[in-house]
């Protein structure tokens, strides 16, 4: 009677696990499928992580225009993390990653004075 | 956590790199193919060269399952003796070091890269299970040189989105995962009957 009791339990357990990892599967590869479908045009977002030369390169822009925009002098070899010139400059993370994004968004605009990513001065 | 990893990963490059991938090959959970995803883009931008980067990454990783092999084999045993009970006997036990021998090759291999959470767990049992370390080093250093080619080439090609590609390869994992976990479970669904 108890061997049946334990028996059941166990075939329970493994059909719940069995549901579940199902679950589990449609879950991760619904996002990787969602995430697929936005990578062609998403603009890849600002972490706190990133240096300025890594900025500028995922957003197709100068580093140079980034460096000036917050007021760091231009070093495409100057690897420090946005939160490290944060600390170092006494600003918020938040404010740097703003005039940054701000910063991209000038570089962009058609009637924009600064050097194109790849191009020569106008 | 993650922020400090990339961004030292990111400041320093490839010594950074060796480090970082030899403490998750040991089993501290770093989002290993993020990681290397970045390392691409870093190459991409001429931080890191890439041949170098490579290199670093696979031999990282295997100096760090070494470690864990190497408590699997020589300082598992008298733990797993210990607590047989609770893994299902001492018949059970015997049982997994089999299998662990049997499959243990291709196991090694995708535990690298494909299904890359169950590398550290991998490295324990092919310890326990006494699988020779020669073999166990020459799968495990193929696996690893794959899976680092692979994604610092993705991050080298799309290495301006890099975070899309590190969560879609990052969901994919587990997704994978979830599809073996069914398939297992279901395999033991049906031998039940």
């Amino acid at each position: 009677m108890r061997k049946t009791a334990t028996t059941n339990l166990r075939t329970l357990l493994l059909v719940l696990g069995f549901f579940l990892a199902i679950a589990f599967t449609f879950f991760f590869g619904y996002r990787a499928g969602r995430t697929a479908r936005h990578v062609s045009w998403q603009n890849e977002p600002i972490q706190s992580w990133m240096s300025v030369p890594f900025v500028a390169h995922t957003h197709h822009t100068r580093s140079e225009i980034l460096f000036k925009a917050i007021g760091v002098p231009p070093n495409p070899r100057d690897r420090r993390s946005i939160r490290d010139i944060a600390r170092e400059e006494k600003l918020p993370v938040a404010e740097l990653i703003r005039t940054l994004r701000n910063a991209i968004t000038d570089a962009k605009r058609p009637d924009s004075e600064t050097v194109p990513p790849s191009g020569k001065a106008p | 956590m993650l922020d400090q990893v990339l961004a030292t990963l990111t400041r320093y490059g490839s010594p950074a790199l060796f480090g970082i991938v030899a403490i998750a090959a040991i089993g501290v959970p770093v989002p290993i193919t993020l990681l290397l995803i970045v390392t691409g883009s870093l190459s991409a931008q001429g931080s890191i060269n890439v041949w170098m980067a490579i290199a670093m990454a696979s031999v990282g990783s295997v100096a760090g399952d070494q470690i864990g092999y190497a408590v699997g084999r020589w300082g598992g045993k008298a733990l797993v003796a210990k607590f047989h009970w609770m893994l299902g006997g001492a018949k059970r036990i015997k049982e997994l070091e089999a299998k662990a021998k049997r499959w243990g090759g291709a196991g090694i291999f995708f535990s690298r890269w494909l299904v890359s959470p169950l590398g550290p767990f991998i490295n324990l049992t092919s310890g326990l299970a006494d699988y020779s370390w020669l073999r166990f080093t020459l799968w495990d250093f193929l696996g690893e040189s794959f899976g680092a080619a692979l994604f610092i080439w993705l991050g080298f090609l799309f290495s301006d989105r890099v975070q899309e590609i590190g969560a879609i390869f990052g969901d994919l994992t587990w997704a994978i995962l979830g599809v073996l976990a069914a398939a297992f479970l279901g395999w033991k669904l049906f031998v039940r009957r």
